[in-house]
């Protein structure tokens, strides 16, 4: 671990942590293996398997900006994974069937562009009401999917979603039906998006986040807008989880109310508690073993309800800071 | 239906929710004025009085037994969860309380639908409360207003428990100040079980009241808890009058809603806290009044 002084906005020095060396090794294996993956594993099952995690990581990272670094709890993080792919979906269906990259553009942008007033309206009550609030309106955008029949397709979904081509800069690469162009096409979003956000947490603009995160009241006396950095965080997250739900849409090629209901929410919020909170890396590992698992459970039992509620609460009991917090808990011997 | 027969009747049903939703949202303040514990199992443990309602109403009991008994099921309930589960969340950042009760939360939703199946089921009520009787121009179902009865009953004993007994005395004071309580040398920690289980209850209360009105399903819970979350939001955290006026309003502005939009009633009820939190972000009252 290094640390270095970083200058933040408002003329404020705040200490902080750049991200561990053990950190930056295990992301770049994990990179690498994911790319030999398609070449190695045995049928398109398996592909779209780790596809399906690698959706699910990039979901559950956004989380973390949120909970790890600023402090704020959603628990509807899915919602706006949702929105982007209903806004991706509709934008191929009705408006452009062949731009795949504006399509993402548009899905990313809009679901930002919803998330500011619920986020402006979040701010302002203080942290516990904030988590409250992400119920809430995770609750309306819920209802606003299932029941706006007209637009989202209602208990049905969205249907009759165009395939289209993977281009770069006009190149034809693939389409997105195929199996494995999709994968790298996941797995090239997932990498851009998390060196995205490895370089805004280690930017003073994380710094400032963090701060918030450990003492916001302190925060505000050094200077800080606190509601308007938590906006930002909020808004950062739910931008990516945005493009998490454009890349979900293109990969699954349909979208229901279900991806968006409370019960997936609480399962992208175990993701990060298994994965271990405010490491960024971490989330991505949780999403794995978190869909992995429930396959193999809900393969033997039903009242897989039960299940995800009892890791959960062992998980907050004895292991709050997940995978990531084993180490120090073999160091130490001791969980905090 | 006359215009008047229509107002009596949105009336008394938005006072029938309003009411339900007090009882709950209440509930869910005592326990967070005291243990500083949102308790996202709440909308369970509301679900959980209506199963247990029902159980005992399907054993043969009458309907008045069962709202007597129920509250107590899910009170010893709730005393399990504190001493097992919140106990050990004391020390520790509120985030991890949150997540563990809505851990909680799945685990009891999960085990409602193991033992009592995922079907709705309807607790069967005394003859003369499957009637109507005629209010002036409208006529009204029976069963609603002894339920009407059965709330203000609730509040009535709830403001004398924390008005005139010792009891709810130590609450509101160690709501407060609690080193000052304990230093007085009360038993805080026995305070802040006992209003732990007094909010459960509540919630086992308004379970078997709300049974009837919104029949008896595994996830009833859900909604309640996100309406209840909408009330306490509105009226402050932790603030009980600011609860009353914020249920009375939340059930009203609901009860009109699904009468002229009925599909998207709810996003109406959140457009109002929206706008609510705008102008008063810390609620009606303002946070932590807990009177």
């Amino acid at each position: 671990m290094n640390s270095v002084e970083t200058q933040a906005p408002g003329g404020v020095i705040i200490k902080t942590v750049t991200g561990s060396l053990t950190g930056k090794l295990i992301m770049l294996a994990v990179f690498v293996i994911l790319a030999i993956l398609p070449f190695v594993l045995p049928d398109k099952f398996w592909i779209r398997q780790v596809n399906q995690i690698m959706i699910y990581a990039l979901l559950a990272m956004s989380l973390d900006v949120l909970l790890g670094y600023t402090g704020l709890l959603s628990f509807m993080h899915n919602a706006y994974l949702g929105i982007g792919a209903y806004i991706t979906g509709l934008f191929l269906i009705h408006v452009a069937p062949e731009s795949l990259w504006l399509a993402m553009a548009v899905g990313a942008v809009c679901t930002t562009l919803i998330a500011l007033p619920v986020g402006w309206v979040q701010v302002r009550t203080g942290g516990l009401a904030f988590a409250l609030l992400t119920l809430a309106f995770g609750m309306m955008f819920y209802t606003v999917a299932w029941k706006w029949y007209d637009v989202t397709g209602g208990d049905d979904g969205l249907m009759g979603l165009p395939q289209p081509d993977i281009t770069l800069f006009g190149l034809k690469l693939a389409s997105s039906g195929d199996s494995t162009a999709m994968y790298m096409f996941t797995l090239a979003i997932l990498v851009m998006c998390f060196l995205f956000t490895w370089r805004v947490i280690h930017s003073p603009l994380g710094a400032v986040l963090e701060a918030i995160r450990e003492n916001e009241q302190r925060a505000a006396f050094v200077g800080i807008n606190v509601r308007a950095y938590k906006l930002i965080g909020w808004m950062l997250a739910c931008g990516l989880a945005g493009i998490a739900g454009s890349v979900y849409i293109l990969f699954r090629g349909y979208t229901g109310p279900g991806v968006m209901g409370a019960f997936e929410g609480a399962g992208v919020l175990m993701m990060v508690l298994l994965g271990g909170m405010g490491t960024l890396w971490g989330p991505l590992i949780g999403a794995a073993i978190f869909i992995i698992m429930k396959d193999q459970l809900s393969s033997f039992t039903e009242d897989w309800e039960i299940f995800v509620g009892i890791i959960v609460i062992l998980l907050v009991l004895f292991l709050p800071r997940g995978v990531a917090g084993l180490p120090d808990l073999f160091r130490r011997g001791k969980a905090e | 239906m006359g215009f008047i027969a229509t107002t009596v009747d949105i009336i008394l049903n938005s006072l029938v929710l309003g009411g339900v939703l007090l009882i709950v949202s209440v509930g869910l303040n005592i326990i967070y004025g005291l243990n500083r514990v949102m308790n996202l199992a709440h909308g369970s443990l509301y679900a959980l009085g209506a199963f247990a309602g029902y159980t005992i109403v399907a054993v043969g009991a009458n309907y008045f037994i069962a709202l007597l008994l129920a509250p107590i099921v899910v009170g010893v309930v709730g005393l399990v969860i504190e001493r097992i589960l919140i106990r050990p969340m004391r020390q520790r950042h509120m985030i991890y309380t949150l997540i563990l009760t809505y851990g909680l939360m799945f685990v009891m939703d999960g085990l409602l639908k193991y033992f009592w199946g995922v079907e709705t089921r309807f607790i069967h009520l005394p003859e003369f409360m499957r009637q109507t009787v005629s209010l002036g121009p409208v006529s009204y179902p029976v069963f609603r207003l002894v339920i009407l009865i059965g709330i203000a009953a609730v509040v009535a004993a709830l403001m004398l428990l924390l008005g005139r007994t010792r009891l709810g005395i130590n609450m509101r004071a160690a709501s407060d100040i609690p080193e000052m309580v304990s230093s007085c040398g009360i038993n805080v920690r026995g305070v802040q079980i006992s209003a732990f289980v007094l909010g459960c209850m509540l919630a086992g209360t308004a379970g078997v009241l709300a049974g009837p009105l919104f029949t008896v399903f595994p996830d009833m819970g859900h909604e309640m808890l996100i309406s209840s979350f909408v009330v306490v939001v509105i009226g402050g955290l932790g603030s009980l009058r600011g609860a009353i006026v914020a249920a009375l309003l939340v059930g009203f502005v609901q009860t009109l809603a699904e009468f002229f939009i009925t599909d998207l009633a709810m996003v109406m009820v959140y457009m109002l806290m929206a706008l609510i939190l705008v102008f008063k972000p810390l609620g009606i009252l303002g946070e932590g009044k807990f009177e």
